[in-house]
C-alpha cells in the first residue's frame, strides 16, 4: 500500500516485456505482434497506475445519505 | 533497417523496373503479373491520346463485347420465372491465356455478335406480336362493351320508335330517307346516327370529354366504360388503364373532328359495324386471332428462354474473361512499342522483395504463351518517389484505413498504423470503459470473426458493411473497454466488490455519513466504496481528469519521439538537434513537469503532511504569471520556485531554437556548397550523374532511359524565404499545439464521464424503477419483463452504438490531430498495382 507498489509492478510488467519481446515467433508479423505486446503492456499498466495512485492518499471520503438503518 | 520480412513499421521498399516483352509474351504477361498483383504500370505515352494508343481499336471491341454481356444479363435477369445464374466456380473456365487465347477471343466475339442478332429478332417479333395482341384484345373490348350501349340505344329507339308509330307519324322517317343514306343505319333503318368508337387511356378521357363537349358544342352523344383489366406495354412493361369510348354524332364533318380530336389525344380508333350480327362475327374472329397470336407468343417465349438460358450458362465465364481481357489491353496502352525489335517496353514499380516473384512469374508467362523468349526485367536507379506500399493483412487492413484516411505515409516513413493497432482501442476503450458494454461490443465483433468467411460468402448489408470490415478492430476496442471497465469498477453502472475496500460505512447508521477508512487499498480499479457515494463525482472528475492529462502527455511524447527513426532514416540529422530536442525540451518542461507534479501530489500523504494539498491548475498559471514566487501555504515541495524558474527558462529558450537553427544551418550549407562553384547545379549535378550512369547501363533503350531520368530533375532551388516561412508556422504551430493539444485529451474525461453518467440514468430511469416496483409477483414480472427490454434496446442503440461511435470519432481525431501531426508527413501516394482481385467491382456500384 503504497508507491512500492507502482515501482514492483513496473518491474514485473516490463520483465513480461521483455519476454513477449523474445518470444514473438519470426515472420512477417513479429514486428507487429512486438509492438501491440509492449504498447498494450504499457497502456494496461499506466491505467491501472493511475488508477492505484489515485487512491492511495485520497483527500476527501466517500459520504452518502441514502443509508437504512438495517444495513 | 532491412529486415527479412515485411512489416508495417515502414512501407515497402520499391524499385523502379523496367520489362522488355516480345510482343508474342505480351498478352500472357501482363496477365500473369495482374495475377500476382504487384506491379504497378507507369504510362509511358503520356502525350498520346486514348485514340492514337495502339491497343484502343481492341479494346473497343471489348466494351461492345462487354456491353452484349450486360444485354443478356439485364434480359436474363429480367426473366418471368427467374433463370439463374450459374456462379463463376461452378462454370467451366475460358481460356484466357495461352497461344489459343486470341481466336478464343474472336470465336467469343462471334458467338456473342450471333446470339445478340438471334436476341434482337426475336425481341423485335416478340414486340411486334405483343403490340398485335394489345391491340386485338383492345378491338375485343371495344366490340364488347360497344353491344351494351348498341342494345341500350336500339332499346331506346325502338321505344321512341313505337311512340312515333302509334301517332302516325311515319311520312317524317321517309322524309328523312330522301336525305341520303347513312352508313352507320344500314342494319337498322331509323337509326341514323353515326358513330365513332376506340380506346384512350383513363387519365385523359375526362379532358377529351370536355374537348369534344366544346368543339362539337354539345352535338354529340357520348357513351364511355372503364376496361378493369390494365394493359401491358411488352417492351417496357408498364401498365396502362384504358377507356372505352363510343360517340354518336351527326354528320361527317363532325364525326371527322371527333377521329381527329381523338387520334390527337393518343386514343385508337377501331372500326366497328352496327349490325349487330357483323359485330358478333368481328368478334368471334378477333378472339380467334388472338388465339393464334398467343400460341405463336408462347412459341417464341419458350425458344427465347432457351436461348438465354444457353447464354446463362456461359454468362459468368465470359464477364469474367472480358473483365480480364479489357485490365490486360489497358495495360498494354500503356507500353511503349519497339516497332524495330518487335517488343514492347513496360515500366513501372514493385517491391523490390518481389522482383525474385515476378521473375518466375515472367517464366510461366513465357510457358503459357508457348515460346521460348521470355520477358527481360532490369532494375532502374531513379531519383523519382516511389510509391507508398504497406503489406496488410485482413487483421491490419482497418487500422491502416484510419492512418491513409488521413494521409497516405510518405515513402518509407515510419507508419503509425502500426501503433494504431493498439493505441485507437486503448484510447477509445478509456472514454468507453464499463465492462458489460464491452463485453457486448467484443462478443458481437468475435461472432463476425467466428462466421467471417460465411458472412463474407453471402455478401453484407451495406450498413453494416462498415461494422464487418472493421471487425477486428471493434474486437480490440471491446476487450480495452472490458479492461477499462474493471479500472473504473462499472459494469452497466454497477460496480464489482472483488478485493478489499478501503472504505467501509458504519453500521446502522442514518442521515449523513461519511465512510470509514479500513486501512487497506483497492488493489485494482476503483474503489466499490465511491459507488453511489454523494461526492463520487467530485473524486472520479479529479481522477480521469488527471488520468486525461498523464495519458495525452504519454501519447504525444512518442508521437513526439516517432520523428527520431524518420530523421535517422532520411539522413536529416539536423532535424533531430533543430527540431526533436527542442521541442521534447519545451514540452516537458511544461507539461511533463505537471504529470510529474500529479504523480508527486498522488504520492505524499497529505494528512500527515505539514501544510495543505496545493491546486495544480493555480500551480501551473501561476509559473507562468508569477514566476519565481510561491504564495505561502502552497508549496508543494521545497525549491519549486527555483526549478519552475528553471523550466520557464528552458521553455524560452527553446522557441528561439526551434525558430533560427535550421533556417540558419541550412542557409550556411547553402553558402558552402556556393562557395565551392555549385551554385544552381545542386539537383542538376544529382540527377545529371544518374543520368549518365542509366544511358550507360542500356545505350540503346536512350528513349526509355531519358523519360526515366529527365522527369527526375525537379528539385526545388534554394529559397531562404520559403524555409523561414515554413520554420515560423512549424514553431508556432507546436508551442500553441502543446496547450491546446493538451487540454484536448481532456475529451477522455468528458466523454468516459458522460458515458457513466448516461448508463446509470439509463438503469436508474427503467430497471432501477421495475425491481423497486411493489405490485404482486405478477404485475411486477410483466413490469420487470418491460422495463427490462427497454433498457436492454436503450443499452444497445444508445450505450453502445451512438456512445460507440462518438468515442470512436473523438479517439481518430486524437490520432490524426494530436498525435499524427507531431511526426507524420502523409506525402506519399499510394502503390494501385494491376490486379484482377476487384475486377467488375467498380461495375457492381
Amino acid at each position: 500500500m503504497s508507491f512500492f507498489h507502482i515501482v514492483v509492478v513496473a518491474a514485473v510488467v516490463a520483465a513480461i516485456g521483455a519476454i513477449a519481446w523474445f518470444v514473438m515467433p519470426k515472420g512477417k508479423n513479429q514486428t507487429l505482434l512486438r509492438t501491440a505486446a509492449l504498447l498494450t503492456l504499457t497502456c494496461c499498466y499506466l491505467m491501472w497506475a493511475i488508477t492505484y495512485l489515485a487512491q492511495l492518499h485520497p483527500l476527501i471520503k466517500p459520504r452518502r445519505s441514502d443509508l437504512r438503518a438495517e444495513y | 533497417m532491412s529486415s527479412n520480412y515485411p512489416s508495417l513499421f515502414r512501407s515497402e521498399e520499391m524499385s523502379l523496373v523496367q520489362l522488355y516483352i516480345p510482343s508474342e509474351v505480351a498478352h500472357d504477361t501482363i496477365s500473369e503479373l495482374a495475377e500476382m498483383g504487384n506491379f504497378q504500370f507507369k504510362d509511358l505515352n503520356p502525350s498520346l491520346t486514348s485514340f492514337q494508343r495502339p491497343f484502343t481499336p481492341r479494346l473497343r471491341r471489348l466494351a461492345e463485347m462487354a456491353r452484349r454481356l450486360r444485354l443478356f444479363r439485364s434480359q436474363i435477369t429480367g426473366l418471368s420465372p427467374t433463370l439463374g445464374i450459374p456462379p463463376l466456380a461452378a462454370v467451366p473456365p475460358f481460356t484466357t491465356v495461352g497461344p489459343r487465347a486470341q481466336n478464343a477471343y474472336d470465336e467469343l466475339e462471334e458467338k456473342l455478335k450471333e446470339h445478340e442478332r438471334r436476341l434482337t429478332d426475336m425481341n423485335k417479333s416478340w414486340e411486334e406480336l405483343g403490340r398485335r395482341k394489345s391491340e386485338l384484345e383492345e378491338k375485343r373490348w371495344v366490340l364488347r362493351e360497344t353491344a351494351g350501349f348498341f342494345n341500350e340505344a336500339e332499346h331506346r329507339h325502338t321505344e321512341i320508335r313505337t311512340s312515333f308509330d302509334e301517332s302516325d307519324n311515319a311520312p317524317l322517317l321517309e322524309h328523312a330517307a330522301e336525305y341520303g343514306n347513312l352508313p352507320g343505319e344500314t342494319g337498322l333503318s331509323g337509326f341514323d346516327l353515326e358513330f365513332v368508337s376506340g380506346t384512350i387511356e383513363r387519365s385523359r378521357m375526362p379532358t377529351f370529354e370536355r374537348i369534344l363537349w366544346r368543339v362539337l358544342r354539345g352535338n354529340l352523344y357520348m357513351n364511355y366504360s372503364e376496361i378493369e383489366e390494365p394493359f401491358v406495354d411488352p417492351t417496357s412493361g408498364k401498365e396502362t388503364h384504358k377507356d372505352v369510348f363510343i360517340i354518336f354524332a351527326h354528320g361527317e364533318e363532325l364525326l371527322a373532328k371527333i377521329r381527329k380530336v381523338a387520334e390527337s389525344m393518343g386514343g385508337t380508333l377501331y372500326n366497328i359495324d352496327s349490325s349487330q350480327d357483323k359485330r358478333a362475327d368481328a368478334l368471334r374472329e378477333v378472339s380467334a386471332r388472338l388465339e393464334d397470336v398467343d400460341t405463336v407468343l408462347y412459341n417464341m417465349g419458350q425458344t427465347r428462354r432457351v436461348e438465354l438460358s444457353k447464354v446463362a450458362e456461359q454468362l459468368e465465364a465470359w464477364t469474367d474473361a472480358v473483365r480480364r481481357e479489357e485490365e490486360i489491353f489497358k495495360t498494354l496502352n500503356l507500353l511503349s512499342y519497339d516497332q524495330g525489335r518487335k517488343t514492347l517496353v513496360a515500366e513501372g514499380w514493385c517491391p523490390s522483395r518481389d522482383i525474385t516473384a515476378i521473375q518466375l512469374g515472367l517464366r510461366r508467362a513465357m510457358d503459357t504463351a508457348g515460346t521460348s523468349v521470355p520477358a527481360i526485367l532490369s532494375e532502374l536507379r531513379t531519383h523519382q518517389t516511389p510509391p507508398t506500399f504497406h503489406r496488410t493483412n485482413k487483421f491490419t487492413e482497418g487500422f491502416q484505413t484510419l492512418i491513409d484516411s488521413y494521409g497516405i505515409a510518405t515513402y518509407q516513413e515510419v507508419n503509425p498504423g502500426l501503433y494504431a493497432v493498439i493505441t485507437f482501442p486503448f484510447l477509445f476503450a478509456v472514454m468507453f470503459g464499463d465492462i458489460g458494454h464491452g463485453i457486448l461490443m467484443f462478443l458481437t465483433a468475435a461472432a463476425m470473426i467466428f462466421w467471417e468467411k460465411q458472412i463474407a460468402k453471402g455478401g453484407v448489408n451495406e450498413n453494416l458493411e462498415t461494422f464487418f470490415f472493421g471487425r477486428y478492430l471493434i474486437v480490440l476496442m471491446g476487450a480495452f473497454s472490458i479492461y477499462t471497465g474493471f479500472m473504473y469498477n462499472d459494469i452497466f453502472s454497477k460496480s464489482l466488490h472483488i478485493f478489499n475496500s478501503a472504505w467501509e460505512w458504519p453500521h446502522n447508521a442514518t442521515g449523513l455519513v461519511e465512510a470509514i477508512p479500513t486501512g487497506h487499498r483497492y488493489a485494482i480499479g476503483m474503489d466499490p466504496g465511491w459507488h453511489g457515494a454523494d461526492n463520487a463525482l467530485i473524486f472520479n472528475n479529479s481522477y480521469k481528469m488527471k488520468l486525461s492529462i498523464i495519458l495525452g502527455v504519454i501519447h504525444m511524447t512518442f508521437a513526439i519521439c516517432l520523428q527520431v527513426p524518420n530523421h535517422l532514416h532520411f539522413k536529416k540529422y539536423l532535424n533531430i538537434y533543430a527540431e526533436f530536442i527542442p521541442q521534447m525540451l519545451f514540452f516537458h518542461s511544461i507539461f511533463g513537469y505537471l504529470v510529474i507534479c500529479i504523480v508527486y501530489k498522488w504520492s505524499i500523504d497529505w494528512s500527515q503532511a505539514s501544510s495543505a494539498p496545493p491546486g495544480l491548475l493555480n500551480m501551473l498559471i501561476y509559473m507562468f504569471l508569477s514566476p519565481g514566487t510561491i504564495e505561502p501555504g502552497t508549496q508543494l515541495f521545497a525549491g519549486q520556485a527555483f526549478i519552475q524558474v528553471v523550466l520557464l527558462l528552458i521553455a524560452l529558450v527553446c522557441v528561439p531554437w526551434m525558430l533560427a537553427l535550421k533556417p540558419y544551418m541550412l542557409w550556411k550549407e547553402h553558402n558552402r556548397i556556393k562557395a565551392q562553384g555549385y551554385h544552381g547545379l545542386t539537383g542538376q549535378e544529382n540527377g545529371g550523374g544518374e543520368r549518365h550512369s542509366t544511358e550507360h547501363l542500356d545505350e540503346e533503350e536512350e528513349e526509355v532511359g531519358m523519360a526515366v531520368t529527365e522527369s527526375s530533375d525537379d528539385e526545388h532551388p534554394f529559397d531562404m524565404g520559403d524555409i523561414i516561412v515554413h520554420q515560423v508556422i512549424h514553431t508556432i504551430e507546436f508551442c500553441l499545439g502543446c496547450i491546446s493539444n493538451t487540454a484536448s485529451y481532456l475529451r477522455l474525461w468528458a466523454l468516459s464521464l458522460a458515458h457513466a453518467q448516461l448508463s446509470e440514468v439509463l438503469w436508474s430511469m427503467t430497471l432501477d424503477l421495475a425491481l423497486e416496483y411493489e405490485g404482486g409477483v405478477i404485475g411486477g414480472g410483466v413490469f420487470v419483463f418491460f422495463m427490462f427490454a427497454v433498457w436492454f434496446a436503450g443499452t444497445i442503440a444508445i450505450l453502445c452504438v451512438m456512445e460507440g461511435l462518438s468515442a470512436f470519432l473523438h479517439a481518430l481525431r486524437l490520432h490524426w490531430v494530436e498525435a499524427n501531426g507531431k511526426h507524420y508527413m502523409a506525402g506519399g501516394y499510394p502503390f494501385t498495382p494491376l490486379t484482377f482481385a476487384n475486377l467488375g467491382a467498380e461495375e457492381e456500384q
